[in-house]
């Protein structure tokens, strides 16, 4: 009874939110209604569209630890082919016996978030370890055990002694098709493929954002700030860095099932650490002090490279323009790409606007920003 | 397996080999070491400068003057400039921040895509051979196989690096700012040492390094834009084993490597190449300053 009533008033504060100027529900309504349109618009769009959210949630997971702590690492590729070769494994190895114990009609489904849970459990089991002996080391030191790691994953992958990764050419991933009641749709379609990447990738991203949000998230900002001083208050910064190390491999791990999926394949090369460095490049465009930081940077990321694309002559040169961007962007302008857009709406806006909108976003501080989480998206599709 | 059943698979050949690999690792390693050492600048770029190197000495070599060492020099000193010329542009900005450390490491990266699409923009995807120099153009038969002449001008030449450089920084007045200003950047400069002037110095004698050994390997390689991605690696994996800033340890810990990678094979099969890798993640662990000697020897 109560609850029925709960539900109006929310309905009816939510309603009158989204008609009180441009607030952050007018965004969040309107970001849906794009994602919700996207998906009927041209299939290379939906696939690149897919492609960006993927990228984002890889980036995100990595500035948890870059942004958040200041571990800057170049081997989350590990914690990436992780997540894809747990849940090809699973659909190689074990997509039959499902088939046998819930039918053939719900098996692909079935398999599909066995194998995600498996991958996911794969890359903690790894981070644990991995994590624990790496948050001993800080700075450079870090980032060289991290990509030592990394790379000794990929050679561990590329000669595979136990038989379970194929090799140099990976595995390939089948995800198949559904029948229930007489229809049936394939997984692997575009359409049905964003849509479960939508769904995990924004239900993921609010985990992080609670996360960041919570105690736990405020003492990760304190040491990133300062680790002496957040030691001096007693606070356990290793142990703090292995958790998030944990946390930020989990996401990543997530972000590499649906790249299986996506890509079809499992290969080598996600392990490579220059496939952790795209992780690196789109938070710092993005702006890694940002919470939409590597979101926003994943979408420049992906788009200028397919905007690049357009032009044969241009094509196969795109990394000339993102290395010129990261030494821009780092020596001057280290906000990046979120930090550039706030400081264009103050301007658009006046100092009062700006002011306000901070009052409402109580005490998120840098790294909240949420209002232009949804941005892009929206602009994307209009 | 006994003892006497394994000696014999190890030939001199395979020794030799192994030295002029690690001398190849010594050469792509040791400026790194040395602009590490100093300026405490991890150069991501240093693989794309030793390509360079090797893609300037072909050039010159093909289309100026057909003599391998003059190219060598050419290819050298064309990196040392370019190196220079990114340490004053992009990364002199940047040694005042409370995060130096990272920034750096991120735009060398940066320059990392750069020289890649730089190269591949004017030389192509393909990959090319440079031949050693005519003299040297024979093989040696020892124990029963053979190799190249030129693996052992190689190893000649990267003791010949060693020693010049260790003389330089010991032996001269430079070498003496050089020593002072690693340890106390401050002290020196309060000294009257001109510390920016003397890291863009020490930055053209690293990338200058990287070039000399991507000319002087490029007879041993082939030459193609995946090249400065690959030894980067092997780089890092060499300069941590042998303490970062070392050189003497960059030398014990590219001979390590290469002989590991000469007559590993033989012994393990599986996972050969992770090892490496594995080797440096202990070493971080339990000897961050590496295994022989400490920073600035």
């Amino acid at each position: 009874m109560s609850a029925t009533t709960d539900t109006g008033d929310r309905i009816r504060e939510f309603g009158a939110a989204v008609t009180d100027g441009w607030t952050r529900e007018r965004f969040g309504l309107l970001g849906a209604l794009g994602l919700v349109l996207l998906a009927f618009g041209p299939s290379f769009q939906v696939y690149l569209f897919t492609d960006f959210l993927v990228v984002a949630l890889f980036a995100l997971g990595f500035n948890l630890l870059y942004g958040y702590t200041g571990l800057l690492s170049f081997g989350h590729g590990l914690f990436y082919a992780g997540g894809a070769y747990g849940i090809a494994i699973v659909l190689r190895d074990l997509g039959p016996v499902f088939a046998d114990v819930v039918g053939s009609g719900i098996s692909p489904l079935v398999t599909f978030v066995v194998g995600g849970v498996v991958g996911l459990a794969l890359v903690v089991v790894v981070a644990v370890p991995v994590g624990w002996l790496s948050v001993r080391l800080e700075e450079i030191y870090f980032a060289l055990i991290t990509l030592a790691f990394g790379m000794l994953g990929y050679s561990l992958i590329i000669q595979d002694p136990a038989g379970l990764t194929n090799g140099t050419d990976g595995i390939i991933v089948l995800l198949g098709s559904v029948d229930v009641g007489g229809s049936s749709f394939r997984i692997s379609a575009r359409r049905t493929y964003y849509a479960l990447t939508v769904v995990v990738v924004l239900a993921a991203t609010y985990g992080v954002w609670r996360v960041v949000n919570s105690p736990f998230g405020t003492v990760c900002k304190a040491i990133r700030e300062s680790p002496d001083r957040a030691s001096a208050l007693g606070i356990d910064v290793r142990h703090h860095r292995w958790m998030t190390f944990i946390l930020s491999a989990a996401v990543v791990g997530i972000a590499g099932v649906l790249r299986a999926g996506l890509a079809s394949v499992a290969s080598p090369g996600l392990t490579h650490w220059s496939t952790s460095a795209i992780a690196v490049i789109a938070t710092v465009i993005g702006g890694a002090t940002y919470f939409s930081g590597p979101i926003v940077g994943a979408f420049v990321f992906l788009y200028i490279r397919w905007g690049i694309s357009r032009f044969p002559t241009l094509e196969a040169y795109w990394e000339l323009f993102f290395g010129a961007l990261l030494i821009a962007v780092v020596l001057y302008f280290k906000q990046g790409t979120v930090g550039g857009l706030l400081l264009l709406r103050d301007r658009l806006l006046g100092d009062d606007d700006a002011s306000a909108d901070g009052d409402r976003r109580s005490g998120g501080g840098e790294a909240s920003g949420s209002t232009d989480d949804t941005r892009p998206d929206g602009g994307d599709t209009s | 397996m006994s003892l006497s059943s394994l000696v014999p698979l190890i030939g001199v050949s395979d020794v030799v080999i192994g030295l002029s690999l690690g001398s190849r690792l010594f050469l792509i390693a040791v400026g790194l070491s040395l602009i590490f050492g100093v300026l405490g600048v991890l150069n991501f770029a240093h693989g794309g400068f030793y390509m360079l190197g090797a893609y300037v000495t072909l050039a010159v070599v093909t289309n100026v003057v057909d003599n391998f060492w003059v190219a060598a020099v050419v290819g050298a000193l064309a990196v040392g400039v370019v190196g220079a010329a990114i340490e004053f542009s992009a990364i002199r900005p940047l040694y005042e921040r409370v995060d130096a450390d990272l920034d750096q490491l991120i735009v060398t990266f940066g320059f990392v895509l750069i020289i890649h699409e730089t190269v591949r923009f004017i030389w192509g995807s393909g990959s090319y051979s440079v031949e050693p120099p005519a003299v040297f153009d024979y093989s040696v038969a020892l124990g029963g196989s053979s190799f190249g002449a030129y693996r052992l001008v190689v190893i000649g030449l990267a003791v010949a690096v060693l020693v010049t450089l260790w003389l330089f920084i010991t032996r001269t007045y430079f070498g003496s700012l050089v020593r002072g200003t690693s340890s106390d950047r401050e002290m020196a400069s309060m000294l009257g040492v001109d510390v920016p002037r003397l890291y863009t110095i020490v930055f053209f004698l690293g990338s200058m390094l990287a070039g000399l050994g991507g000319a002087l390997s490029s007879p041993l390689q082939s030459t193609s834009p995946a090249l400065g991605d690959q030894v980067i690696i092997d780089a890092f994996i060499v300069v941590v084993i042998g303490g970062l800033g070392s050189i003497s340890g960059a030398f014990v810990g590219a001979m390590l490597i290469g002989m590991m990678q000469s007559l590993g094979p033989q012994f393990i099969s599986a996972g050969s190449i992770a090892i490496p890798f594995l080797a440096m993640v202990i070493v971080l662990l339990f000897r961050p300053e590496g295994l022989f000697g400490g920073i600035g020897e």
